[in-house]
């Protein structure tokens, strides 16, 4: 018995390492040169030999109870004393806001773009995870708020500070715009509508080079706090940081500032995201999610509570894209590729729909990992995909269980 | 006793850890550009240029006995990385100079922060006018102030640290106006671009000369980056009779644009800039029958130059032929090694800048001199046309 | 306006149109069965761009000389390589998570189109490849002065496109591999309980998808010239737009879809302007999902309760 299970395993493995190589034999074997080709064995047979042993070993690990161990229960309800809560958050805040304080300017200007997925991923978490809405053109909101900051400022003279509001309206705006036809969509269908109107607004700006400048991108003005610049001169008539307080320039210091700042909206958004659930219309948009006909008939209005949701997330992202147009100090439309949307949904579903945790450590790993991965060089965004499908595998509902707030009764 | 010793040798430590940095440190030096992506070739190209350069100036001796280490830095060609790896390079790799970067587009905003950062970056292929031609660093007049030391900062600042070993597109646009109007003798003229800096830039600068020499283009029209049918465009453009087709843009865009050209039966001529000098446009356009007569401005092909005689024998008997940027980033490698060298400072990209513009440097590209803006002051811009075997010559040397 | 100009534009946008349709059978037949939009999809046109020329310059090394045996093996070796991918994709990405979480093939999806892209582009490089030109010469209609063509390899193209597309419908519909690939679309559970093996089905659902997309890829390889290892994604997202304007589901709606987006985006450029092409497609896009819903042949979604 044991014997039969062994040949059995054995021809499992030389079968897969047989079917290995036929799929990348021709890729990885045979490398094309001009019109001729170079042939290499060694790396496809390697792979092939690997994917052998791999099976092999695989075939004594019981795969099955580790993928489904974690089983999708509903989600879980917990109750945490607020002061802990808040002390735990005050803690984290603190430690995140010295960051800048010893770490180096490469550090600084990474967790600027970690930040800013972690506010984009905090606002379609808001249109996916909580309403249950699939959008896959969430980048053109994030578009519509860089391209606010820069446009506005080339042609009206806006400055950051006023920009912040403002991209958020404007993406909120176009929140409603492109959702009020579409939202009496279902599911999938919504998703192809959202992914066609990200794609529309890319286009345009890629397009219309009188005044977005196309491909060119457009320059965005750094931001200034009170009328002090943080550059080397000042530009947009204030007075270098550096000159006010007698300092040595340095580049450091507009990093992290806008560090800072964007520190500061994340932790708003965090709060104002936990409050929203709580509220009639978070608890709609979750009954929306879970059943759409019992909430109609309920008599709750589905088109304003969708709307609600799309247009909170769309200014979440907006904000996002003033950030990022602040910080990169210039927008161009290929920051704004489907790849965009997908690596921020990514974010979403990896994190665990709806959990705001999950949202912000899924944040925070997909963009850093593509740092530390820096060292594989050519191989990052390859073992980046490969984490991608396994992390899924290994738990389709994301990292983080998603947790609903509950009010004990006295007493409990 | 103990802790007074210890504070002593901890400070002496530390007091003469620049010196020792300063005299044993190799000079880093990055290499920008696009090392993947479909602009793969020409980062290719710039970084065996500056590997041979670095290789060659370190079996030298280095540079005053410091050896140069180059950083490889991938952009992609897409805007957004160029800055992020323009920052990884001036903050984490501490470069000391830079090489790069290849695409205007990347090169512009990767500029911004060498300029902020004062790092010196000499760019062998970016052409467009703007890469040197910041608006926010406007010459400054410092006639006026009177404190010795504030004038000589202030005019030290005048020289630019993004310097360039190419030409600009103004100059090559103008090059291939000239040579359409009066060799060609075209008169209905159609102009496409990729809607990108360089490309468009181009089409652009040819659009203003043809201008005042009194000819419209009949058509003048943006094609995307990335794909591959260009029927439609071609039907267009065959509608407007056009007997002489302007392209700016990449090799990648042309090679299927030309050859769709040519399958429709649109025999007019085609004429690009230097952003087809690769041998992966003969492969791109399906054949060497589809580029045979194609022509393209390019500075006066390097490798004829005497001086480079040398090198580009060491590159082909490594058997890569130096073909496109690969000697003008060898030039820009050999630039910053003599500026430090001249100079004494290794950091500073103003002093630096300053010392190639007063003092100008003998390359394998033939001596080069700046102007304090970082343009070269002559650029030779030649007409080059492809043959039947899918190789190019300058026009009138076949 | 010029006739000839319109024949000619009407030609190029019918042979983008097909090699679109063929791409966006992958998409609506998975999507038909598991309900999943398969973003990796357009990695395996991109595949199979780079089967062809490795298939070209191995078959003419080995001295096959006749462009038209070049092509057709060329055709069969990408097809059978590229329906490998499809189902070992399927078995290892996509199957574990069915019955989980709606979301998590997608994403899924999305990590095994980044893994395709890079792992081609690591080992066969990132520039920008070729194929020769194997079919040369074109069938002109009009004089010396003003005429509209349709090169030989376009017209294989439309040929090729008419045959498959022909022999998948006549698959699905008549054989018994077809109808049980319909009876595990309408109802997996109860095709199961009546003996079908619907993992198989699903199987072979992804193999044919990738199958008709290694033809698009061969042809379009072969008429252009030209790839990279991003080729994919651009021909996926249009493929996508075709299979949902045609009605994602139904196999001729994607033909169908391929071909009016195809026309609609070369008369476009052609006409209008060719830098808002892509917008005119998606906008017609948006326009039809907000009008009819489900597409042009696509059935109505009822909403069970």
């Amino acid at each position: 018995m044991a014997k039969t299970r062994l040949i059995q395993r054995i021809l499992a493995a030389l079968g897969a390492g047989i079917i290995a190589f036929i799929l990348v034999g021709p890729i990885m074997g045979l490398k094309i040169e001009g019109y001729d080709f170079v042939a290499n064995w060694t790396s496809p047979l390697t792979l092939a030999a690997f994917v052998c042993i791999a099976r092999l070993v695989l075939g004594y690990v019981p795969l099955d109870r580790i993928r489904h161990s974690h089983s999708d229960t509903a989600p879980r309800q917990t109750k945490r004393s607020p002061v802990q809560v808040a002390a735990l958050g005050v803690l984290l805040v603190v430690l995140a806001a010295s960051l800048p304080f010893f770490a180096s300017k490469y550090w600084i200007s990474v967790s600027i773009i970690a930040l800013i997925y972690v506010l984009l991923g905090l606002g379609l978490n808001i249109v996916v995870g909580l309403a249950g809405l699939l959008d896959l053109g969430f980048v053109g909101f994030y578009a519509v708020g860089a391209y606010g900051y820069a446009l506005g400022f080339k042609y009206f003279g806006l400055g950051f500070w006023g920009a912040l509001p403002t991209g958020a309206l404007m993406a909120g705006l176009f929140g409603a715009i492109l959702g009020f036809p579409v939202l009496r969509m279902h599911g999938d269908y919504l998703a192809i509508v959202t992914l066609g109107f990200g794609e529309i607004i890319r286009l345009i700006l890629n397009n219309w080079l009188d005044v977005t400048g196309g491909p060119n991108g457009l320059d965005a003005p750094p931001p200034t706090f009170f009328g002090w610049e943080f550059k080397r001169a000042a530009t947009q008539g204030g007075v270098p940081f550096h000159e006010v307080f007698n300092l040595d320039y340095s580049p450091q210091v507009l990093d992290s500032f806008v560090y800072l700042v964007l520190l500061a909206a994340v932790v708003i958004t965090i709060y104002a995201v936990m409050r929203l659930r709580r509220m009639p219309v978070g608890r709609a948009w979750e009954a929306l999610r879970e059943d759409e006909i019992a909430c109609r008939s309920l008599g709750l209005n589905h088109v304003t509570i969708k709307l609600s949701a799309f247009m909170m997330g769309a200014s979440i992202g907006g904000v996002a894209g003033v950030f990022f147009a602040a910080y990169q100090g210039f927008v161009s439309p290929v920051s704004f590729s489907f790849f965009e949307s997908a690596l921020v949904l990514a974010i979403v579903v990896l994190g665990g729909m709806g959990s705001l945790t999950g949202v912000v450590l899924s944040a925070l790993f997909l963009t850093m990992m593509p740092e530390f991965l820096r060292e594989f060089a050519d191989y990052r965004i390859l073992v980046f995909g490969f984490a991608m499908v396994l992390i899924m595998l290994w738990k389709p509902r994301g990292l983080v269980q998603m947790r609903r707030p509950y009010f004990g009764l006295r007493g409990n | 006793m103990q802790s007074w010793l210890g504070r002593l040798a901890l400070s002496l430590v530390l007091a003469s850890a620049p010196y020792l940095q300063a005299a044993g440190k190799e000079i880093v030096i990055g290499v920008a550009g696009p090392h993947t992506g479909a602009n793969a070739p020409f980062g290719l190209q710039l970084w065996k240029g500056a590997e041979l350069a670095a290789q060659q100036i370190n079996e030298a001796g280095g540079v005053d006995g410091r050896k140069l280490r180059l950083v490889k830095a991938d952009d992609a060609c897409v805007p957004a990385q160029a800055k992020s790896v323009a920052n990884k390079l001036v903050n984490t790799d501490a470069v000391n100079a830079v090489i790069g970067h290849f695409c205007s587009s990347s090169t512009i905003p990767a500029a911004s922060v060498y300029r902020e950062s004062d790092v010196l970056m000499i760019t062998p292929a970016s052409t467009n006018p703007r890469v040197t031609e910041d608006e926010n660093y406007k010459t400054k007049d410092c006639s006026a102030l009177t404190d010795a030391k504030k004038k000589e900062s202030c005019e030290l600042g005048n020289y630019s640290p993004i310097m360039r070993m190419c030409g600009r597109d103004d100059q090559q646009g103008v090059e291939a106006a000239e040579f359409i109007a009066t060799k060609l003798k075209a008169k209905r003229i159609a102009v496409i671009h990729d809607k990108d800096t360089y490309g468009q830039g181009l089409a652009d600068a040819m659009r203003a000369h043809l201008k005042t020499i009194g000819l419209e283009p009949v058509l003048y029209e943006g094609l995307t980056r990335g794909e591959k049918d260009f029927n439609a465009l071609v039907t267009k453009i065959k509608a407007t009779k056009a007997d002489a087709v302007y392209f700016g843009g990449l090799h990648s865009e042309a090679g299927p644009l030309l050859k769709q050209m040519r399958e429709q039966g649109l025999k007019s001529a085609f004429i690009s800039g230097d952003g087809i000098v690769s041998n992966d446009f003969v492969s791109a356009a399906g054949g060497e029958q589809f580029v045979s007569g194609v022509y393209m401005t390019f500075g006066a092909d390097p490798r004829k130059f005497p001086e480079g005689k040398k090198v580009v024998e060491t590159f082909r008997k490594t058997g890569y032929e130096p073909e496109g940027y690969t000697l003008y980033s060898y030039a820009a490698v050999q630039a910053i090694v003599a500026a430090i060298k001249g100079s004494g400072d290794d950091r500073d990209g103003h002093k630096l800048s300053k010392w190639l513009v007063e003092n100008g440097v003998n390359t394998v590209m033939g001596q080069a001199k700046w102007n304090p803006k970082g343009d070269l002051l002559k650029s030779g811009y030649v007409m080059y046309v492809w043959d039947q075997k899918g190789k190019y010559a300058e026009v009138g040397q076949l | 306006m010029d006739f000839y100009v319109l024949g000619q534009q009407l030609v190029n946008g019918l042979v983008l149109g097909a090699t679109y349709g063929l791409v966006a059978v992958g998409y609506t037949m998975v999507y038909g069965i598991i309900g999943m939009i398969n973003f990796a999809h357009g990695e395996i046109y991109m595949l199979s761009a780079y089967l062809t020329a490795i298939g070209v310059s191995v078959l003419s090394y080995w001295g096959f000389g006749s462009p038209w045996a070049l092509i057709a093996l060329t055709l069969l070796f990408a097809m059978a390589i590229t329906s490998l991918y499809g189902v070992v994709i399927e078995r290892l990405a996509y199957r574990p998570l069915r019955g989980s979480n709606r979301l998590a093939p997608l994403i899924s999806a999305i990590g095994v189109s980044l893994i395709l892209q890079n792992y081609v582009q690591l080992s066969q490089g990132a520039r920008n490849q070729g194929v020769p030109t194997l079919i040369d010469g074109a069938l002109r209609f009009g004089d010396q002065e003003h005429f509209f063509q349709i090169t030989y390899m376009q017209v294989v193209i439309i040929v090729v496109a008419f045959i498959s597309m022909l022999g998948l419908n006549l698959i699905v519909r008549y054989t018994t591999l077809g109808r049980a690939c319909r009876a595990v679309q309408q109802d997996r559970e109860m095709a199961q309980i009546l003996g079908i093996h619907a993992d198989r089905i699903i199987a072979a659902v992804f193999a044919m998808g990738a199958a008709m997309a290694a033809v698009a890829g061969v042809l379009i390889t072969l008429n252009y010239g030209s790839f990279d290892f991003f080729v994919g994604f651009i021909t996926g997202i249009k493929a996508f737009t075709a299979a949902v304007l045609g009605g994602i589901g139904s196999l001729p709606g994607a033909m169908l879809g391929g071909v009016l987006l195809g026309l609609a985006e070369s008369l476009f450029s052609g006409f209008v302007n060719s830098d808002y092409k892509d917008v005119f497609a998606f906008g017609l896009l948006v326009a039809i999902l907000i009008f009819r819903p489900s597409g042009l042949l696509g059935k109505p979604i009822v909403e069970k309760v």
